[in-house]
């Protein structure tokens, strides 16, 4: 069995089930078989025996001391009926015949050596049209020792034979529906014992790089496959500790990077300098922006979030109200254009605030002076943000998310993280961010929440972490 | 004015202090709550910039004793960006305005500035911007020394803005303050006197200007160089 289709465990022990219960089968109906022929021969034998005897009992002396064979008028009438069928012959101590039926068996019989006391079994093929089966024994009877020999053919077997036929060929026709049945069975009963682990699977499938804490149930499951399971476990605990310890360590390196990098931002700007002060004030926010984006992509990683009803117009201005100076810092202008009734949502407010304030910041850095940035809610769960910069490329369109990632000319501050985290709190809500073109020019970046998020992040997510301040 | 600054880091303390310092006020700096308290105590500050992580212990535990203890000087607070519900607890402890960190020395001076503007507060009755002065109580309008006249809605308007200069007004609060003054009022009243007003502050040649958050509000800051 090394089908290399077969790796159905399933259908492996289905079929292997199968096969024993055929086997079983066959060897069963065998020795049944052989039993009832056997049976069938002892039946004959015995009553072969009971005839030698019927004829011991009848041999008598007559006056002269020469035995005699009187059988009663019913015996001798059944021998009479069927001389071809029933044979018998009778010989004394020397061997010389005393009785026969019919003649022909006795003319046989005569030339044979003496009967033992033990019965000695024969078969003559070519007596008669039909095989004969017979016995040849030495009795005690009235008339001294007697050799007697009776034999029958075989035909007069033949309804145990044709019973015994019947019974073979009703098994041969029923067995393929048994195995059939069997099969079925065995399928259902191998099913049902394997869905625990196919609940499971389903289980396991789930687990992903914010879901660590996940286990899989270890109760009412197969023992075979509960240390299977428990080894999972284990090395899913592992896997968390490690990921923890990652994580971790990425929010402390960039927690502890922060107060280092404020002290020089705010050494830089009370300087007074030259215009190579400047570009280090510029490279300096740069890397502000890169610890700050490192340490919000930690706590995403590390903290689930936790949601709740939230009305994404609320949320949306107060992002846009709160980056507005920036903006027009930069000499450029934010806008807001709310729906008219409240949209709301399960989200998380400071992680939706996050992600749209990166889209906004994108959006400044990218838009030329004097242009308006325009963040818009609309009744069907969606903000977008659009501005009148260069646009994205088609081509960079799905790459653009990725953490790290950099377009081919781009030489504007940051680090390539911020659309990375917009599109992992996106994922966190079970909506997405998407980018197109922005009508008239630029680009339009659109957060959607197509579906409210299960209820599942959050069982991951009650990990706390001590805030520092 | 002399100013106290609770900050546990000695290079950020340094470095507001200079900064401070280069904006001519007086600057003690403390790191501990105990010191701060003791300070607080025994100095009559003008105000105080405290940060919330201290290695003797929270900040906003210094705060929640100030106010029963009768020191009501304008109180601003330093939190991490990643400790945002500190801003609303400190807030409610009493802080009177709270910065981000990381910060920038000038919205840090100019943060405190305002603070100090607050009725009550050290600078008195007249609020600024650029070479825009308004005196709360003769409700007085200057530009570069020279009075310029308003009507009572758009000095309203204006002595909002600038209580909150650097920072968005949301529209709806303009309204309501309108209300307090006209009881019928239309629905582009706040637009039409921020039209008038911004006129006016550029025909003035004024170095403060308002601009317009589409859909949320208005802000009013020092036009840049």
């Amino acid at each position: 069995m090394s089908f290399a289709g077969l790796r159905s465990l399933q259908l492996r022990l289905a079929l292997r089930l199968a096969i024993l219960y055929i086997a079983a089968t066959a060897i069963a109906v065998g020795a049944f078989v052989y039993q009832a022929y056997d049976t069938a021969g002892s039946l004959n034998d015995r009553e072969l025996g009971l005839r030698a005897e019927d004829l011991a009992r009848a041999i008598v002396s007559d006056s002269s001391g020469k035995p005699r064979l009187d059988l009663p008028s019913k015996l001798a009438a059944a021998y009479a009926a069927a001389p071809e069928d029933d044979m018998f012959a009778i010989r004394d101590a020397s061997g010389r015949l005393v009785a026969a039926s019919p003649p022909e068996f006795g003319e046989r019989v005569a030339n044979w050596p003496a009967a033992k006391a033990e019965p000695s079994y024969f078969r003559l093929t070519d007596l008669s049209s039909e095989d004969v089966q017979g016995l040849s024994i030495a009795l005690r009877t009235a008339a001294g020792p007697m050799w007697i020999s009776v034999a029958r053919t075989d035909g007069s077997n033949a309804l145990i034979h044709s019973l015994l036929r019947e019974f073979v060929s009703d098994v041969l026709w029923v067995s393929p529906l048994f195995m059939l049945a069997t099969l079925a069975i065995g399928i259902f009963v191998i099913r049902n014992g394997l869905k625990p682990v196919r609940e499971i699977s389903r289980m396991a499938a789930s687990i992903g790089p914010n879901t660590t804490s996940v286990r899989l149930p270890e109760r009412n499951l197969p023992s075979e496959i509960r240390p299977l399971v428990g080894s999972v476990n284990r090395a899913l605990g592992r896997l968390e500790q490690g990921f923890a310890v990652q994580r971790e360590f990425t929010a402390n390196a960039a927690h502890e990077l922060r107060t280092p990098l404020a002290i020089i931002t705010s050494a830089l700007e009370t300087m007074r300098g030259n215009g190579e002060l400047d570009k280090l004030r510029a490279d300096v926010a740069r890397m502000n922006r890169l610890v700050d984006q490192l340490l919000r992509v930690a706590r995403l990683d590390a903290v689930g979030l936790e949601f709740d009803t939230v009305d994404l117009n609320t949320i949306a201005a107060s992002v846009v109200a709160a980056m507005a100076p920036l903006a027009i810092g930069q000499r450029r202008t934010l806008a807001f254009v709310g729906a008219d009734q409240p949209v709301e949502v399960k989200a998380n407010a400071h992680a939706l605030e996050d992600a749209l304030r990166n889209l906004i910041e994108n959006a400044i850095a990218h838009a030329p002076a004097g242009t308006e940035v325009t963040v818009t809610v609309d009744d069907a769960g969606r903000i977008e943000v659009a501005d009148r910069g260069g646009g994205v490329l088609p081509q960079d369109r799905a790459n653009i998310f990725k953490r790290f990632w950099r377009g081919a000319g781009e030489k504007k501050e940051g680090a390539g993280l911020g659309l990375a985290i917009v599109a992992e709190i996106m994922r966190a809500h079970g909506g997405s961010v998407a980018v197109t073109d922005n009508p008239g020019g630029g680009a339009r970046f659109i957060l959607s929440f197509s579906a409210l998020p299960t209820a599942e992040p959050k069982s991951a997510a009650r990990c706390t972490r001590g805030d520092p301040v | 004015m002399r100013l106290l600054v609770v900050e546990d880091e000695p290079r950020i303390a340094e470095i507001i202090r200079t900064a401070l310092e280069r904006a001519e006020f007086v600057v003690d700096t403390v790191r501990l709550r105990a010191d701060a308290r003791e300070a607080l105590a025994n100095t009559p500050y003008d105000a105080a910039i405290l940060d919330l992580g201290l290695p003797d212990g929270d900040g906003l535990e210094l705060l929640k004793r100030l106010r029963p203890a009768g020191i009501r000087i304008p109180i601003l607070i330093l939190t991490a960006r990643d400790a945002v519900e500190h801003r609303v607890l400190g807030l409610d402890a009493g802080a009177d305005d709270y910065l981000v960190k990381p910060f920038a020395m000038s919205e840090l001076i100019a943060r405190t500035k305002a603070l100090l503007r607050r009725p009550g507060g050290a600078l008195g009755a007249t609020l600024g911007a650029g070479n825009v002065v308004f005196d709360t109580i003769g409700r007085d309008v200057s530009v570069a020394g020279v009075p310029l006249q308003l009507p009572r809605r758009e000095s309203a308007i204006l002595e909002h803005l600038l209580r909150r200069q650097g920072r968005v007004v949301p529209k709806s609060v303009l309204e309501e303050k309108l209300y307090g003054i006209d009881e019928e009022l239309e629905s582009n009243a706040v637009p039409v006197h921020v039209h008038h007003l911004r006129r006016k502050l550029q025909d003035a040649r004024a170095s403060a200007e308002i601009h317009t958050v589409r859909g949320v509000g208005y802000l009013l800051a020092e036009t840049k160089g």
